[in-house]
């Protein structure tokens, strides 16, 4: 299964030009972190610099991962490895995410209940 | 024999043994960095409560830490480059490039720990802060050694259990003073002869207590079995516990100098200190005089977070920093505030942004103005030849005069270096980067291994050693996947 010299001039390309792709993301990533002209919003970490700042790093990630960990053309049992990694990874972020935003408690707030109905708030 | 499919892959995966046993640590790895990942997005959420220390938002502690972490960055990146790279040569057969793109993997990964080793250095030696009684917040830097406490002991009272005793390492006398153990006429002259006398202080008290605690038991277990009684003793209980009571067991000792001698004490040591004594953790205390115990600081920067607004104009940071400083810092709140109108357009600002730092944390360049009756900011002269003066790095590199402030102890709430106990921003990142940086250190041992003593396999099965080299090379891109995220999350959000 030893792989062509083609193949193989083909992959170093692959790797050279992610890391070159992983470079520029990378001063993406510090141009929109330290400098204000690039600052959406008031200056410093708001919704839309936070989600900017994931999405770079999203990006860099799946270049790692598609090329670099050859996940692009992995077998199946890896896949579903993943999968459940990623699905207790979410797990864990959505119950940090209720550290916040507690959806049992929040009908006290509003007298709501849980379907929505709102109920008569007392004398 | 031959383990099987080391090199071929099985029917039922297609994987290798290594392939699959890698990505399955890898899926535990997620975990492990997911719930420190998740306990950072908790902490970062829950700090506008105001209840913690303030949080170095986009670490404008220093700038420069940004740039180390960026520098990191591409180290790594180019690292997992030359990783995958090695991994081709080895499937071209080629043992001398391997080398080199593996060396290299090395070399970044030493150069990764020791950027890491500067930024730790500066954020635990370089940079600190302290909180005032009324949680303003001053960060900058503690003049050498001032956070020590000057003191002119004369007589300490020794509890004579435990190791050797802390204020030894606290006496700063030019010529070491001469100790008289109270009760008796022996001299210590040398911090050796305290020492020794001490250790056999401590030996003949344990030693004199255990044999009482034998004599004890054994006067106890006779009197139980009543035989006491029975011989006629005439022992009672009471009388066992009295003899008891009027033996003495030497569990102190006083030394007296003969002479004041000088003190700088740790204050972390102590647990508490005032005009004539300090009493530290280890139950000794120092009799004499209290010296000075003021923090001399410099300012680099003024932080009320944590003040309501209404209390900020007659913070206690403005009676140390002084007027300069004060003005400075609202100058730029309504600057602030401007740009705050400007973004919200009319809606009202969250309370968030009210308390945060865009309005209340500012660089101060400290200037100086004498208030009497309280402490306050001593403007050094410009001209050479004054005392205490030194360079600052300024946000654009350049450099100017540093002011030290002269900060009471009794004003001060908490007072600590950037680690790990000065507020949960830095406990967090030092527990992510440093669990990181073990990892790049384990990962890059494993890749060292590989190209020292990886000839003899690439000699006999060459496919084999591509293998293990691509199983590395994976775990190598996930501790780089994990900076990815990190950098942003520690250095720029």
């Amino acid at each position: 299964m030893a792989d062509t010299t083609e193949d193989l001039a083909k992959k170093k390309k692959a790797f050279l030009t992610v890391g070159v792709l992983l470079f520029i993301f990378t001063f993406i990533a510090l141009a929109l972190g330290k400098w204000s002209v690039l600052d959406f919003g008031p200056p410093g970490a708001t919704g839309e610099d936070i989600l900017t700042a994931l999405i770079a790093a999203a990006v860099k990630a799946s270049l790692v991962g598609l090329v670099f960990m050859h996940l692009s053309h992995e077998k199946g049992v890896i896949y579903k490895i993943l999968l459940f990694s990623f699905f207790f990874f979410m797990g864990l972020m959505i119950l940090t995410i209720f550290t916040q935003k507690d959806p049992i408690l929040e009908q006290f707030d509003t007298l709501k209940t849980t379907s929505g109905a709102l109920l008569q708030k007392p004398e | 024999m031959e383990i099987p499919y080391e090199v071929t892959p099985r029917r039922d995966t297609g994987l290798f043994n290594a392939k699959l046993g890698i990505w399955l640590f890898l899926a535990s790895e997620v975990m492990l960095f997911g719930g420190l990942f998740s306990s950072y997005v908790y902490l970062r959420v829950g700090v506008h409560t105001g209840v913690d220390n303030p949080w170095p938002w986009g670490l404008n502690v220093h700038e420069n830490f940004v740039y180390l972490g960026f520098l990191n960055t591409l180290v790594l990146i180019l690292s997992s480059v030359l990783v995958v790279f090695a991994w081709v040569s080895l499937k071209e057969r080629s043992w001398r490039k391997f080398q080199i793109y593996m060396y290299g993997v090395v070399a970044c990964a030493v150069i990764f720990m020791g950027v890491k080793s500067v930024e730790y250095y500066s954020k635990l030696k370089l940079h600190h802060g302290i909180k005032l009684v009324d949680d303003s917040v001053l960060e900058g830097r503690i003049v050498d050694n001032s956070d020590r406490i000057e003191f002119e002991g004369k007589k300490v009272s020794l509890n004579l259990s435990g190791g050797l005793p802390a204020f030894l390492s606290d006496i700063r006398a030019e010529k070491y003073p001469v100790f008289t153990v109270e009760g008796t006429e022996q001299k210590l002259k040398s911090v050796g002869q305290v020492k020794a006398w001490f250790l056999n202080a401590v030996r003949v008290a344990r030693s004199e207590i255990a044999e009482e605690r034998i004599r004890y038991r054994s006067e106890k277990v006779a009197f139980d079995k009543a035989e006491a009684f029975k011989q006629g003793s005439g022992k009672t209980p009471e009388t066992v516990a009295q003899g008891l009571e009027k033996r003495h067991f030497k569990s102190a000792a006083v030394l007296v100098a003969e002479s004041p001698f000088k003190m700088a004490a740790n204050p972390r040591k102590l647990v508490m200190h005032n005009a004539k004594s300090l009493s530290y953790k280890d139950a000794v205390s120092v009799e004499g005089k209290l010296i000075n115990d003021a923090v001399k600081f410099i300012v680099h920067k003024v932080d009320l977070q944590l003040v309501l607004p209404v209390n900020q104009r007659n913070s206690l940071a403005w009676k140390i920093v002084g007027e300069d400083g004060k003005k400075q810092f609202f100058d730029e709140q309504k600057v602030q505030y401007q740009h705050l109108l400007q973004y919200y357009k009319g809606k009202p600002i969250p309370e968030r942004m009210m308390r945060g730092y865009i309005l209340n944390l500012q660089k101060v360049h400290v200037g100086g103005h004498s208030e009497k009756g309280s402490v306050a900011a001593e403007h050094q002269a410009a001209t050479a030849g004054e005392a205490e003066h030194g360079e600052a790095h300024h946000a654009g590199g350049k450099t100017h005069e540093e002011t030290v402030v002269t900060v009471p102890r009794d004003q001060i709430k908490f007072m600590s270096a950037h680690s790990p106990r000065y507020g949960t921003y830095y406990a967090i990142y030092f527990t992510m980067t440093a669990l990181h940086g073990l990892h790049v250190v384990g990962g890059a041992l494993v890749l060292l291994f590989f190209v020292v003593f990886g000839k003899k396999l690439y000699l006999k099965d060459p496919e084999h050693l591509a293998n293990r080299v691509e199983v590395g090379g994976l775990f190598w891109h996930f501790v780089d996947l994990i900076w990815i995220f990190l950098f942003p999350a520690m250095y720029l959000l």
